[in-house]
């Protein structure tokens, strides 16, 4: 850590040109380069989306064909998770603010970190080559499902081939973020002294770890199944297609919270700095995260009810589902009660806050409803499962990562964004998003299959209505992304800490300099929200 | 060289050499074992369906040896050993189900 009096320019200022932004060691500009990324890619996944949508306006295939339709939806599966979801909060705001918020000037290993961006990009070229390579992008869900996947003739060799090295990539950046964890906090903090956000991204990391090499093993596979027949899961061969389930859920279910549990972090964050008060039950939201995490690894065969597995074994699944509701629920009425007497200002993060909230809620309940054994076995591969997965990504994941945008945007570029276009934003946004996924769960229950690009005419009406709230959504998301774009250029300059925050990354300059801090930070004595102002000390 | 001769580096963190008989022993007894398991699937020992339960157990054996002595787990903070044990659990949850699954399919 630097500890001297002079100041050090910013990280933005500190070199120019292309080549010091794509071999930088700094793990802020490490964390931008993931940011224009996973936003590139983001565009990309909600473009797929909205074509989607644009063909279930009306019943019958008159956009686009059932087989592009097909390679569509896994395309957009494949771009979201992969190459959004997954990397948006850990690898964007886990690079930029864990070490500032640890007190220390990087991650443990930098030169892994680029790393891992780099093989991100490369990936995302396996993946993206798809389009244009063999016979398309694969068409079997991003789920890959055997033995479908073994026997398609699209490209899904490459396609899994991109997951596989963007496995590596979500690996190691979990790596260095837990040695980071470990070895680098400032002087006097513990563990029960690091912000939230660490410890979301802590219980996060060693999901990666542990949880991303069975997903590559097998993926990988897959590739010897299609190229080599060696019958480990096409039952023609003598394999069975619901070994590949097991695992690929066994990765794919913790993967989950590899998306959610930063996103919990993340609002764990905004709201004691909008309330201005310390966090209601610090430890039982810190530790919650690590139940998330290992609870998690025990539920995957939820996923499979309906797919041959035995009773017996479904009822444990369903029964041990239950059990990450409770952690769940602690993070929710923390955060509740945090609010609760708070001297609350209301900007536009703490809005995305409230409505992570909301939609993780109806994502997270609607989870309790296809984890119940009976009621999955009517909802399972309906569109009710497709509005619970978007309320729980998108509308938990992806408004904590709008949150973390907005709550953050002043500290990394130093200017300020128009508040009241950025409130107007988030307003088409809420709204275009419930209007587009809630009808989805209503279809769901009214028995409208996933992954058709066809449906009854007794559906029309309510895919219309999903599909209007799509250009909602996207047109308030376009007002987002130019009012952002344009604080970037624009945008008045802002000071070090204007949200009155006390985290460590409130103390440094903003832009930060490139090691961070120009002076050594001092830790908050009572705790990381221990607010000096607050009404109510409690903890 | 003594046996586990221990130092001190700059992180304060001990750091050990062990004894050229310990890994010698480490090695033989991995060779002993992977003999071991080339008998009993090559030349036919007669263990029926225990063949694949036995090279299983062998396997494990050699990991935890490898473990231990190679990788320095005999001498590493207690903390090391039950995130081993973490993951083994984990592991063995996942087999379980599986079985769980396929006995009573």
């Amino acid at each position: 850590m630097t500890d001297s009096s002079m100041s050090q320019p910013s990280y933005l200022n500190i070199k120019k040109g292309l080549f010091s932004w794509i071999f930088t060691l700094d793990h802020k500009r490490i964390g931008l380069l993931y940011l224009y990324s996973v936003g590139a890619f983001f565009l990309v996944g909600a473009a797929l989306g909205v074509l989607m949508r644009l063909e279930l306006l009306n019943p019958g295939g008159d956009l686009i064909e059932a087989q592009t339709y097909n390679q569509v939806f896994t395309l957009h599966g494949v771009i979201m998770i992969f190459l959004f979801i997954i990397p948006s909060i850990p690898a964007v705001f886990g690079n930029f603010f864990l070490p500032i918020m640890l007190g220390t000037d990087d991650v443990a290993f930098p030169r892994l970190n680029l790393m891992s961006w780099w093989l991100y990009v490369i990936g995302a070229l396996f993946a993206l080559s798809t389009l244009v390579f063999g016979d398309g992008p694969a068409d079997t869900g991003w789920t890959f499902y055997a033995p479908y996947s073994v026997k398609t003739g699209t490209n899904v060799s490459m396609s899994v081939l991109a997951a596989f090295i963007l496995g590596f990539s979500s690996i190691l950046t979990g790596l260095n973020f837990i040695v980071t964890i470990h070895r680098l906090r400032a002087p006097g903090m513990g563990f029960n002294q690091m912000p939230l956000f660490s410890w979301a991204l802590y219980a996060t990391s060693w999901i990666q770890l542990l949880a991303t090499p069975i997903i590559g093993i097998t993926l990988l596979m897959i590739v010897a199944e299609r190229m080599l027949g060696i019958g480990l899961f096409d039952p023609s061969i003598g394999g069975d297609p619901i070994l590949y389930q097991h695992l690929f859920w066994i990765y794919s279910h913790p993967a989950v919270y590899i998306m959610a549990l930063p996103a919990m972090g993340i609002v764990s964050e905004i709201i004691p700095t909008f309330a201005q008060r310390t966090i209601f039950g610090y430890k039982a939201i810190a530790y919650s995260s690590m139940a998330i995490a290992f609870v998690g690894y025990f539920v995957w065969g939820h996923h499979m009810f309906t797919s041959g597995m035995s009773g017996p074994a479904a009822y444990i699944f369903s029964i041990l589902t239950f059990f990450v509701a409770i952690p769940t629920s602690i993070k929710v009425f923390n955060w509740l009660a945090t609010m609760y007497k708070g001297s609350i200002s209301i900007e536009v993060p703490l809005l995305y806050a409230v409505g992570f909230i909301f939609n993780f809620l109806i994502g997270g309940l609607t989870g309790l409803v296809n984890g119940a054994l009976a009621a999955d076995v009517h909802l399972h591969d309906t569109y009710f499962v497709v509005g619970h997965f978007h309320y729980v990504m998108f509308g938990g994941t992806g408004f904590a990562f709008f949150g973390a945008l907005h709550y953050w945007f002043p500290k990394i570029w130093g200017k300020m964004y128009n508040k009241l276009v950025a409130n107007v934003a988030f307003a088409i946004i809420f709204i275009g998003f419930n209007t587009l996924y809630f009808p989805m769960l209503i279809l769901g229950i009214m028995g409208m299959p996933r992954r058709y690009y066809d449906y009854l005419p007794e559906f029309h009406s309510l895919n219309q209505i999903s599909t209007y709230g799509s250009w909602i959504l996207v047109s308030g998301l376009l007002l987002m992304i130019y009012n952002l774009i344009r604080g970037y250029f624009n945008g008045t300059k802002t000071t070090d800490n204007p949200w009155n925050g006390i985290t460590l990354e409130w103390q440094t300059k903003s832009p930060p300099p490139l090691h961070n801090f120009d002076k050594a930070p001092e830790l908050v004595k009572g705790g990381p929200y221990n607010y000096p102002n607050a009404i109510d000390g409690s903890h | 060289m003594s046996d586990n001769t221990k130092l001190v580096n700059h992180n304060d963190n001990e750091i050990h050499i062990t004894s050229y008989v310990e890994h010698f022993g480490t090695w033989i007894s991995l060779i002993l074992l992977t003999f071991m398991t080339v008998f009993i699937s090559v030349f036919g020992a007669d263990l029926n369906t225990l063949t694949v339960a036995t090279a299983l157990f062998i396997a494990s054996i050699k990991a935890l040896v490898v473990a231990y002595y190679f990788m320095h787990l005999k001498y590493d903070p207690k903390i090391y050993r039950v995130m081993i044990i973490v993951v083994m659990a984990l592991f063995l949850f996942f087999l379980l189900m599986l079985v769980v699954d396929y006995l009573t399919r």
